[in-house]
């Protein structure tokens, strides 16, 4: 604009420190980045984001190249031959298909548990009038979320363990022990906790956009509250619910550390297969196929809800 | 039941049954943390910080919370320009390609942890840098990078672009307005995603699980590792730890920007 016309002879001893500063900040920037280059701007903001996530997709690329080979197990290494070898051995071996049906049943039980809970927690927390209510409801739901899965397994391993404290009451009360841990149901019960945090957070935005007014007209038409919520809220929140469901089926499906240590190594998910796959089998190959069938399957089942329901509120939308 | 009071008190049993389960495995490990006797008793055989004492004895256990805060720290300091810059570009320049690009930037949450942790393990150990600690942070940075984006993103979409507009009105150039107009304006996103990183970094388990070894190992890994059959009270004590640091953490965000802006519809 400006900055080509003469400028009077400035006093550069009296301007301030920080003009001077900036003055040659600018100029730096203007030289390394002319005008003639904004266009690109963007591009050069997303960069380093594209060259970091590329990292990934550069690995993946070794995942997939790796489960193209079989391992010879005459000297622990893969073959140097392309071969669907690896696909082929998961159909003539039930067991895989058991994992996948286990963590596939986890993934819909664990969704649908985790919903009905996270709802009214979400629903309380966003209409409450009190801010004092809904900082505690936030602060509890932060603070398991802000310590991680080992740690929170470790408190349900104290309360559900064989020498736990449910089980030290029981023994107080002279009943028989009970076998809380190393269950479906152990694992099932920690990822609901797991997820709830996830869920209830997904779900607050969609029920803050909802307005109280709306409820309001429903229950002066004569409307009780469980019909505003089957007909008016719940469906105005689906694209809430939908995020939330995407979510947390696709962390349940994938989870390692639950199944891991609330389960004991009796109630593996796929995770955990691929992981022994890896590291106790040796066979990078078989693992690598596992790990690829997972992102097809997490995938296909993701693209579907969201041609049948819409993508809700993990929908891309740029600007504002 | 369908009476106002019924919706009050089937909301409120509800409320009450998740803030229980969210809260106990907290308030377990809290407690069994202070305990005196050798094994979690309750009632406790008594208080003590004994276990505290033998935590702070155990060399591995700080060594390990000490590359825990190097790697969290090295994760967010990557992640605040890569991930503000991202999210600058994204909402708020008309960019082609838009939506494939968002779809790559969500690549990380939309390929499996595990998936992720063996596709990093094999590149690392092909470019010869697997064992050491800073591609632990790189990974952890790139997992949770998507968190990044959108929390600076939220901020960016409630910015009137107009401001940036006025004060290139009244002369400011490029820079100027950047420093004094844009990041000021984003900084509760950038503050959020910056601690929403820190901390996810700080606890993050599986992908650490890949990368680390017996040398590098991370406070979650090593908490992983020492779980027994037999519970002993010392890693209730490092688990306190992470206690602490999320109130923390939390207490921050609540100063900084408000709990309350993840209730906000967008």
């Amino acid at each position: 604009m400006t900055a080509d016309a003469p400028r009077p002879p400035a006093p550069a001893h009296r301007l301030p420190l920080r003009w001077r500063v900036m003055d040659r900040i600018e100029a730096v920037a203007a030289a390394l980045w002319p005008a003639a280059f904004r266009r690109a701007t963007p591009w050069a903001f997303l960069a380093p984001a594209l060259l970091l996530v590329g990292i990934l997709l550069i690995g993946l690329g070794y995942v997939i190249s790796d489960s193209l080979h079989e391992l010879n197990p005459a000297t622990y290494r893969l073959r140097e031959e392309y071969s669907l070898g690896n696909y082929a051995a998961f159909l003539d071996r039930p067991v895989y298909l058991l994992v996948l049906w286990r963590s596939l049943l986890a993934a819909v039980l664990v969704t649908a548990i985790t919903l009905v809970f996270a709802f009214p927690y979400a629903y309380v927390m966003v209409r409450t009038r009190s801010g004092a209510l809904r900082k505690l409801l936030l602060v509890s739901l932060f603070l398991p979320f802000f310590i991680g899965q080992v740690v929170r397994a470790y408190g349900w391993l104290i309360i559900l363990g064989k020498q736990g404290l449910i089980n030290q009451a029981l023994e107080g009360l002279g009943l028989p022990a009970a076998t809380l841990i190393y269950t479906y149901p152990a694992v099932i019960f920690g990822l609901v906790q797991y997820m709830l945090p996830f869920a209830v957070l997904m779900l607050a935005p969609a029920l803050t956009a909802i307005h109280e007014e709306v409820e309001l007209a429903s229950e002066s038409l004569g409307a009780d509250w469980l019909r505003t919520f089957r007909h008016i809220v719940i469906p105005m929140a689906k694209p809430g619910l939908v995020g939330a469901s995407v979510v947390v089926f696709t962390l349940t499906l994938t989870d390692f550390a639950m199944p891991e240590i609330l389960g004991g190594g009796t109630n593996d998910f796929i995770a955990s297969t691929i992981y022994d796959m890896f590291f106790q089998l040796s066979n990078p190959g078989l693992a690598s196929a596992l790990a690829a069938v997972l992102v097809a399957v997490g995938s296909l089942i993701v693209a579907l809800v969201f041609r049948v329901a819409g993508t809700g509120t993990l929908g891309l939308r740029s600007g504002s | 039941m369908r009476s106002a009071r019924g919706k009050a008190w089937v909301l409120w049993s509800m409320v009450i049954l998740v803030l229980v389960t969210l809260a106990l495995p907290t308030l377990v490990i809290i407690g069994a943390s202070f305990t005196s006797g050798d094994i979690i008793r309750f009632p406790p055989e008594g208080l003590s910080l004994r276990w505290y004492r033998a935590l702070w004895d155990l060399g591995g256990f700080r060594a390990a919370l000490g590359r825990t805060a190097y790697v969290s720290a090295l994760c967010t300091l990557i992640a605040i320009p890569v991930g503000t810059l991202a999210a600058l570009a994204l909402a708020r320049r008309r960019m082609r390609f838009a939506r494939t690009i968002q779809v790559y930037l969500l690549l990380p949450f939309t390929i499996p942890l595990v998936v992720s942790g063996i596709s990093m393990m094999m590149l690392f150990g092909e470019a010869r840098v697997l064992g050491q600690l800073w591609p632990v942070g790189v990974a952890l940075c790139l997992i949770n990078l998507p968190f990044m984006i959108w929390a600076v993103s939220s901020a960016v979409n409630a910015l009137d672009p107009e401001l940036e507009n006025a004060a290139m009105n009244c002369g400011a150039p490029p820079v100027t307005v950047f420093l004094t107009v844009t990041l000021p304006a984003v900084m509760p996103g950038v503050i959020t995603g910056a601690l929403l990183m820190f901390i996810l970094a700080f606890n993050e388990f599986l992908v650490s699980l890949f990368l680390t070894d017996s040398r590098t190992v991370t406070l979650p890994v090593q908490i992983y590792n020492s779980i027994r059959n037999v519970i002993t009270p010392d890693l209730a004590a490092v688990s306190v730890v992470y206690i602490v640091v999320a109130l923390a953490a939390i207490w921050v965000l609540d100063r900084l920007v408000g709990l309350e802006i993840f209730l906000k519809s967008k």
